[in-house]
């Protein structure tokens, strides 16, 4: 589904992605872990096509498609999703109307049919269940005043309702407290199916508990120095970065 | 001033025969005019607001006229309404039937002696256009709330300049309304105040509004009126004792509109909010000075002025919080925040505090600008297209500020404007 091969990009003058490859099939659960710093996040806009990065090289195919031909409101139509580490906020359009319009404009895009506001009231119902979110969340401005945690419920929300074929999340577990990682992860576990993947950017192991990963890579100064399994990522808990970083220095002199 | 001389300002309306009523103001307002003439670019208050296309036209009384308002009505208002159009009160459009008792909703021709406190406090001013009203109003309107009364149903005062665009050659036809709005001790009331017009029109407001001890009135000042009208209204106000005033005045109208609010917080305890929003687009200008007097101590005004600027419009701020040397414990805030949506849009924003006070909380800030790019990004990611994305946080900027309008059918028909202007058709929904 996703095919990464040797991507560099970088911010200003900072070259944050030094060759980065990558394969993610349909139905995987990829982790992306590493160091503050390693370019985890730079990898996550990257592929969502914010416009601070540029790209100076490699290729990165989706479906087989150059991802760098489509911008980035094309990418989330064609079922890419990136939820953000820090949503922002907008003063003014309601939740609601906003899950709405973005849920209409891709079904707009896959040829499915739009939802009027009471059709749609039904349908987020029961999205709203999953993330366990209070109702009264929907009639507020987007993000407006809402907690870190209500921003990241309110992320998967929008997960639960474009349902995308290629999930990826950043840092989905800061600001969450345990109760509500397990929910969200629950959340996102159940919209995995055979025809969608998912790449979860994380410090933390804990949230592999509930997102099971098929592989673990840990990503350091914009290269992925290793890659496992679940238990990769239970040896960084408990021994942290440091013995990669070293590692990651004297494979890179040699 | 310079010893130059400016020209008269408006003879057309001027040379008229001076109106029956408040003799004395009239008077006054005429010497005042009398060194006043036409405001030039030269002047600080008037530097980025050029007037000389309104100079060269010629401008004549509005006459009479019948106006459809069936689309103006507010619903919740449908008993508490006064319309007046090109001046003169319409008994016919006009509604009073649903006031509470006391509460007094007449034209100035029918208040004789209720309407005393006019001219007190927007006598004679440096806005030769507030003077000009002064001098020459024909009728206008008076809101009187007595003592402890709660007003629930929206006082709607609505004045319509409707020129047939047929006579356009034969000039502007101007209008000059007054408003007299007194809450007593205690009194709370919500006021819409609307300008509407069609064709080539020229209005000079002034509306006066006294709140005593602990009153609260929810002021909306709605400006809608023709594209190629000029508009002119003066605000005065003066705040008693734990009195509040909340005030949001929203300009979407006018080939040039220019908005002069004069709030005073005359006695301890008395809070302001004077908020504002202009949506301009095509060479529309809209300018706003206001002054917020802090006399006494331990009062709060709030001001967040929001502007919106699209092709080649142009907004002017020019914000000042006044703190006197008495009013130690001020509490005020002041934001100017303006869109650009086009490189040839302009917004020239001055706030400024000027405090003589020690014990004072104040802040203030302006930042123009486009939109967030990060908000950008957000909404793309999402699969909104930049088009779209970019309305969307357009509208929001805007309807924001709507938020608070108390009157739902007012709050409904002003989305649905900014959205029209923010050319948002696909965002009919969020309204």
């Amino acid at each position: 589904m996703l095919s990464i091969r040797n991507l560099t990009a970088r911010i200003g003058d900072n070259d944050v992605l030094k060759g980065i490859d990558l394969d993610v099939k349909a139905g995987e659960v990829h982790a992306i872990m590493g160091p503050n710093g390693s370019g985890k996040s730079t990898l996550g806009k990257v592929l969502a096509g914010h416009p601070a990065y540029e790209v100076t090289g490699g290729q990165v195919l989706f479906d087989g498609r150059d991802l760098f031909t489509l911008a980035a409101d094309e990418r989330a139509r064609a079922g890419i999703f990136l939820g953000f580490q820090h949503p922002i906020e907008v003063p003014g359009v309601s939740n609601a109307s906003f899950l709405r319009l973005a849920y209409n404009k891709k079904a707009e895009a896959d040829g499915r049919e739009e939802l009027d506001p009471l059709e749609f009231d039904d349908f987020i119902q029961e999205k709203i269940r999953r993330v366990k979110m209070d109702a009264t969340f929907l009639d507020r401005s987007l993000n407006e005043g809402f907690s870190g945690g209500e921003k990241k419920r309110n992320e998967i929300l929008q997960m639960c309702v474009l349902e995308p074929r290629l999930a990826i999340l950043d840092e989905l577990d800061s600001g969450l407290d345990i109760d509500a990682l397990r929910v969200l992860g629950e959340a996102v576990t159940g919209l995995m199916n055979p025809e969608r993947a998912l790449l979860v950017i994380t410090h933390f192991p804990r949230i592999l508990e509930t997102i099971h990963p098929d592989q673990v890579h840990v990503l350091f100064a914009g290269r992925i120095v290793r890659t496992g399994g679940m238990e990769l990522a239970l040896e960084l808990e408990s021994r942290g970065y440091d013995w990669l970083k070293a590692e990651a220095t004297v494979s890179g002199r040699a | 001033m310079t010893a130059v001389m400016e020209l008269p300002l408006l003879p057309e309306l001027l040379s008229l025969p001076r109106p029956a009523g408040w003799s004395g103001l009239r008077a006054q307002a005429e010497q005042a005019l009398e060194g006043q003439g036409w405001p030039s670019t030269r002047m600080e208050t008037w530097k980025y607001t050029d007037l000389a296309a309104l100079r060269q036209l010629p401008v004549r009384p509005g006459g009479a006229r019948t106006v459809d308002i069936g689309a103006m009505i507010l619903p919740e208002a449908r008993g508490s309404r006064l319309v007046f159009v090109n001046g003169r009160f319409d008994p016919h459009r006009s509604n009073t039937c649903n006031l509470p008792a006391g509460v007094r909703m007449l034209s100035l021709a029918a208040a004789s002696e209720m309407a005393r406190e006019l001219g007190s406090l927007a006598g004679v001013q440096a806005d030769p256009f507030a003077n000009l009203n002064s001098a020459r109003f024909q009728d206008g309107a008076v809101v009187i709330v007595p003592r402890g009364v709660a007003v629930e149903a929206p006082l709607h005062v609505l004045f319509v300049n409707d020129q047939p665009e047929a006579e356009s050659a034969a000039g502007l036809g101007a209008t000059l309304p007054r408003l007299l709005v007194v809450l007593e001790s205690g009194a709370s009331a919500t006021l819409v105040e609307e300008y509407r017009g069609s064709g080539p029109g020229l209005t000079c407001a002034v509306t006066e509004v006294l709140l005593r001890a602990d009153a609260n009135l929810e002021h909306e000042r709605i400006q809608r009126e023709a594209p190629q009208a000029f508009h002119f209204s003066h605000l005065a106000v003066r705040v008693a004792r734990d009195a509040r005033y909340a005030c949001r005045t929203i300009a979407f109208g006018g080939r040039l509109s220019r908005s002069t609010p004069h709030v005073v917080l005359a006695e301890p305890g008395a809070q302001v909010v004077l908020d504002g929003l202009a949506l301009l687009g095509d060479a529309q200008v809209a300018d706003t000075h206001s002054f917020i007097d802090h006399l006494v101590p331990h009062c709060t005004s709030r001001q967040t002025h929001k502007t919106i600027a699209d092709d080649a419009a142009l907004v002017v701020f020019n914000g000042i919080i006044y703190v006197r040397k008495d009013a130690q414990g001020t509490d005020a805030q002041q934001q100017c925040r303006g869109l650009l949506l086009s490189p040839r849009a302009r917004v020239d924003a001055k706030p400024q505090l000027e405090i003589y006070a020690d014990d004072v909380k104040c802040a203030h800030g302006a930042a123009i600008g486009q939109l967030d790019p990060e908000a950008m990004f957000y909404l793309q990611s999402r699969g909104l297209r930049p088009a779209l994305a970019r309305n969307l946080l357009t509208y929001a900027f805007a309807s924001d500020l709507l938020a608070g309008v108390l009157v739902p059918s007012l709050r409904r028909q002003l989305r649905q404007t900014v959205l029209a202007r923010t050319n948002a058709e696909n965002l009919e929904s969020l309204s």
